[in-house]
């Protein structure tokens, strides 16, 4: 099986993003410049190699993404949800990658996505690939992926 | 006379997103009630009937495969049919969730509509004076 590219997690990353969120994002080839806290989220899984899903944004994207995915304003709802709908995204995210990736005809199993806000989180320890995208804002979400060995 | 549905997610924000899919699909749907896992949906159960149960697969408490096998061996419910509505996943964990009771799976992210056809291919209706 080939190691998985940042070609693939873009490709996933846009579907997603575009279909539960309604958000047409530009891929961006330069990394992320954080100013202020961000929200990480994570979500590990297993299947004939596990590892590791993060997902970075800022809270204002967080809240972007929220109004888009429950039809909202931006605003106070938004803002209240943004966490959650990172973790929901995250969630969608690390499905789709699991079949497209390992495919349908093994199991795989999703942890539950968890999230942070505080200072941007160092590289992965095993970082296999990432993408940076950039939604309607301008603001920037990061998708990491963090492999294990091949068994 | 409108469809009483229960959504069964840990994600406050799935289940409004689906609150919303709910809204648009065409359905008429008289009450939405919310459970945040699975114990939380046995026990709305208990209180009240529903026509269907929308459920997440993985959620803390009691996920969502739980809930299909107590549902099943629960002569009160095992006629209450439920929807997996959940993460992409491999070919033989959907048909492990069928076997076990679940009448449909729909993989997110989902169009309003197919929510629409699930329930209407499980139901037989719509929810509306007309169906």
């Amino acid at each position: 099986m080939p190691e998985p590219t940042p070609a693939l997690l873009t490709d996933i990353l846009g579907q997603v993003l575009q279909e539960s969120a309604f958000i047409f994002a530009e891929p961006d080839d330069e990394p992320a410049a954080w100013q202020g806290p961000v929200l990480t989220a994570r979500i590990a899984f297993e299947s004939t190699r596990g590892g590791t899903l993060r997902l970075v944004t800022t809270p204002a994207a967080s809240a972007e993404i929220a109004a888009n995915m429950l039809g909202i304003d931006p605003g106070q709802e938004a803002d209240e949800n943004g966490r959650a709908a990172v973790a929901e995204l995250l969630n969608v995210l690390g499905g789709a990658f699991l079949t497209r990736y390992f495919g349908t005809a093994v199991p795989s199993q999703l942890g539950l996505p968890s999230t942070e806000l505080g200072d941007p989180p160092p590289p992965a320890r095993r970082r296999c690939c990432a993408t940076t995208v950039r939604l309607e804002s301008g603001a920037p979400v990061v998708m990491e992926l963090d492999l294990e060995e091949g068994r | 006379m409108g469809l009483d549905l229960l959504v069964v997610d840990d994600s406050p924000v799935t289940r409004k997103m689906v609150r919303r899919a709910l809204s648009l699909c065409g359905l008429e749907v008289t009450e939405v009630i919310e459970a945040a896992d699975g114990a939380e949906a046995l026990e709305k159960l208990g209180q009240r009937h529903v026509d269907l149960v929308l459920a997440d697969i993985n959620m803390p408490v009691m996920n969502g495969i739980e809930l299909v096998e107590r549902m099943s061996r629960d002569p009160e419910l095992c006629t209450v049919p439920v929807v997996i509505v959940a993460t992409p996943m491999s070919q033989d964990r959907v048909e492990f969730v069928l076997d076990k009771g679940a009448r449909a799976y729909l993989a997110k992210p989902f169009r309003p509509e197919a929510l629409r056809d699930v329930v209407v291919q499980i139901l037989g209706t719509t929810g509306g004076p007309n169906a």
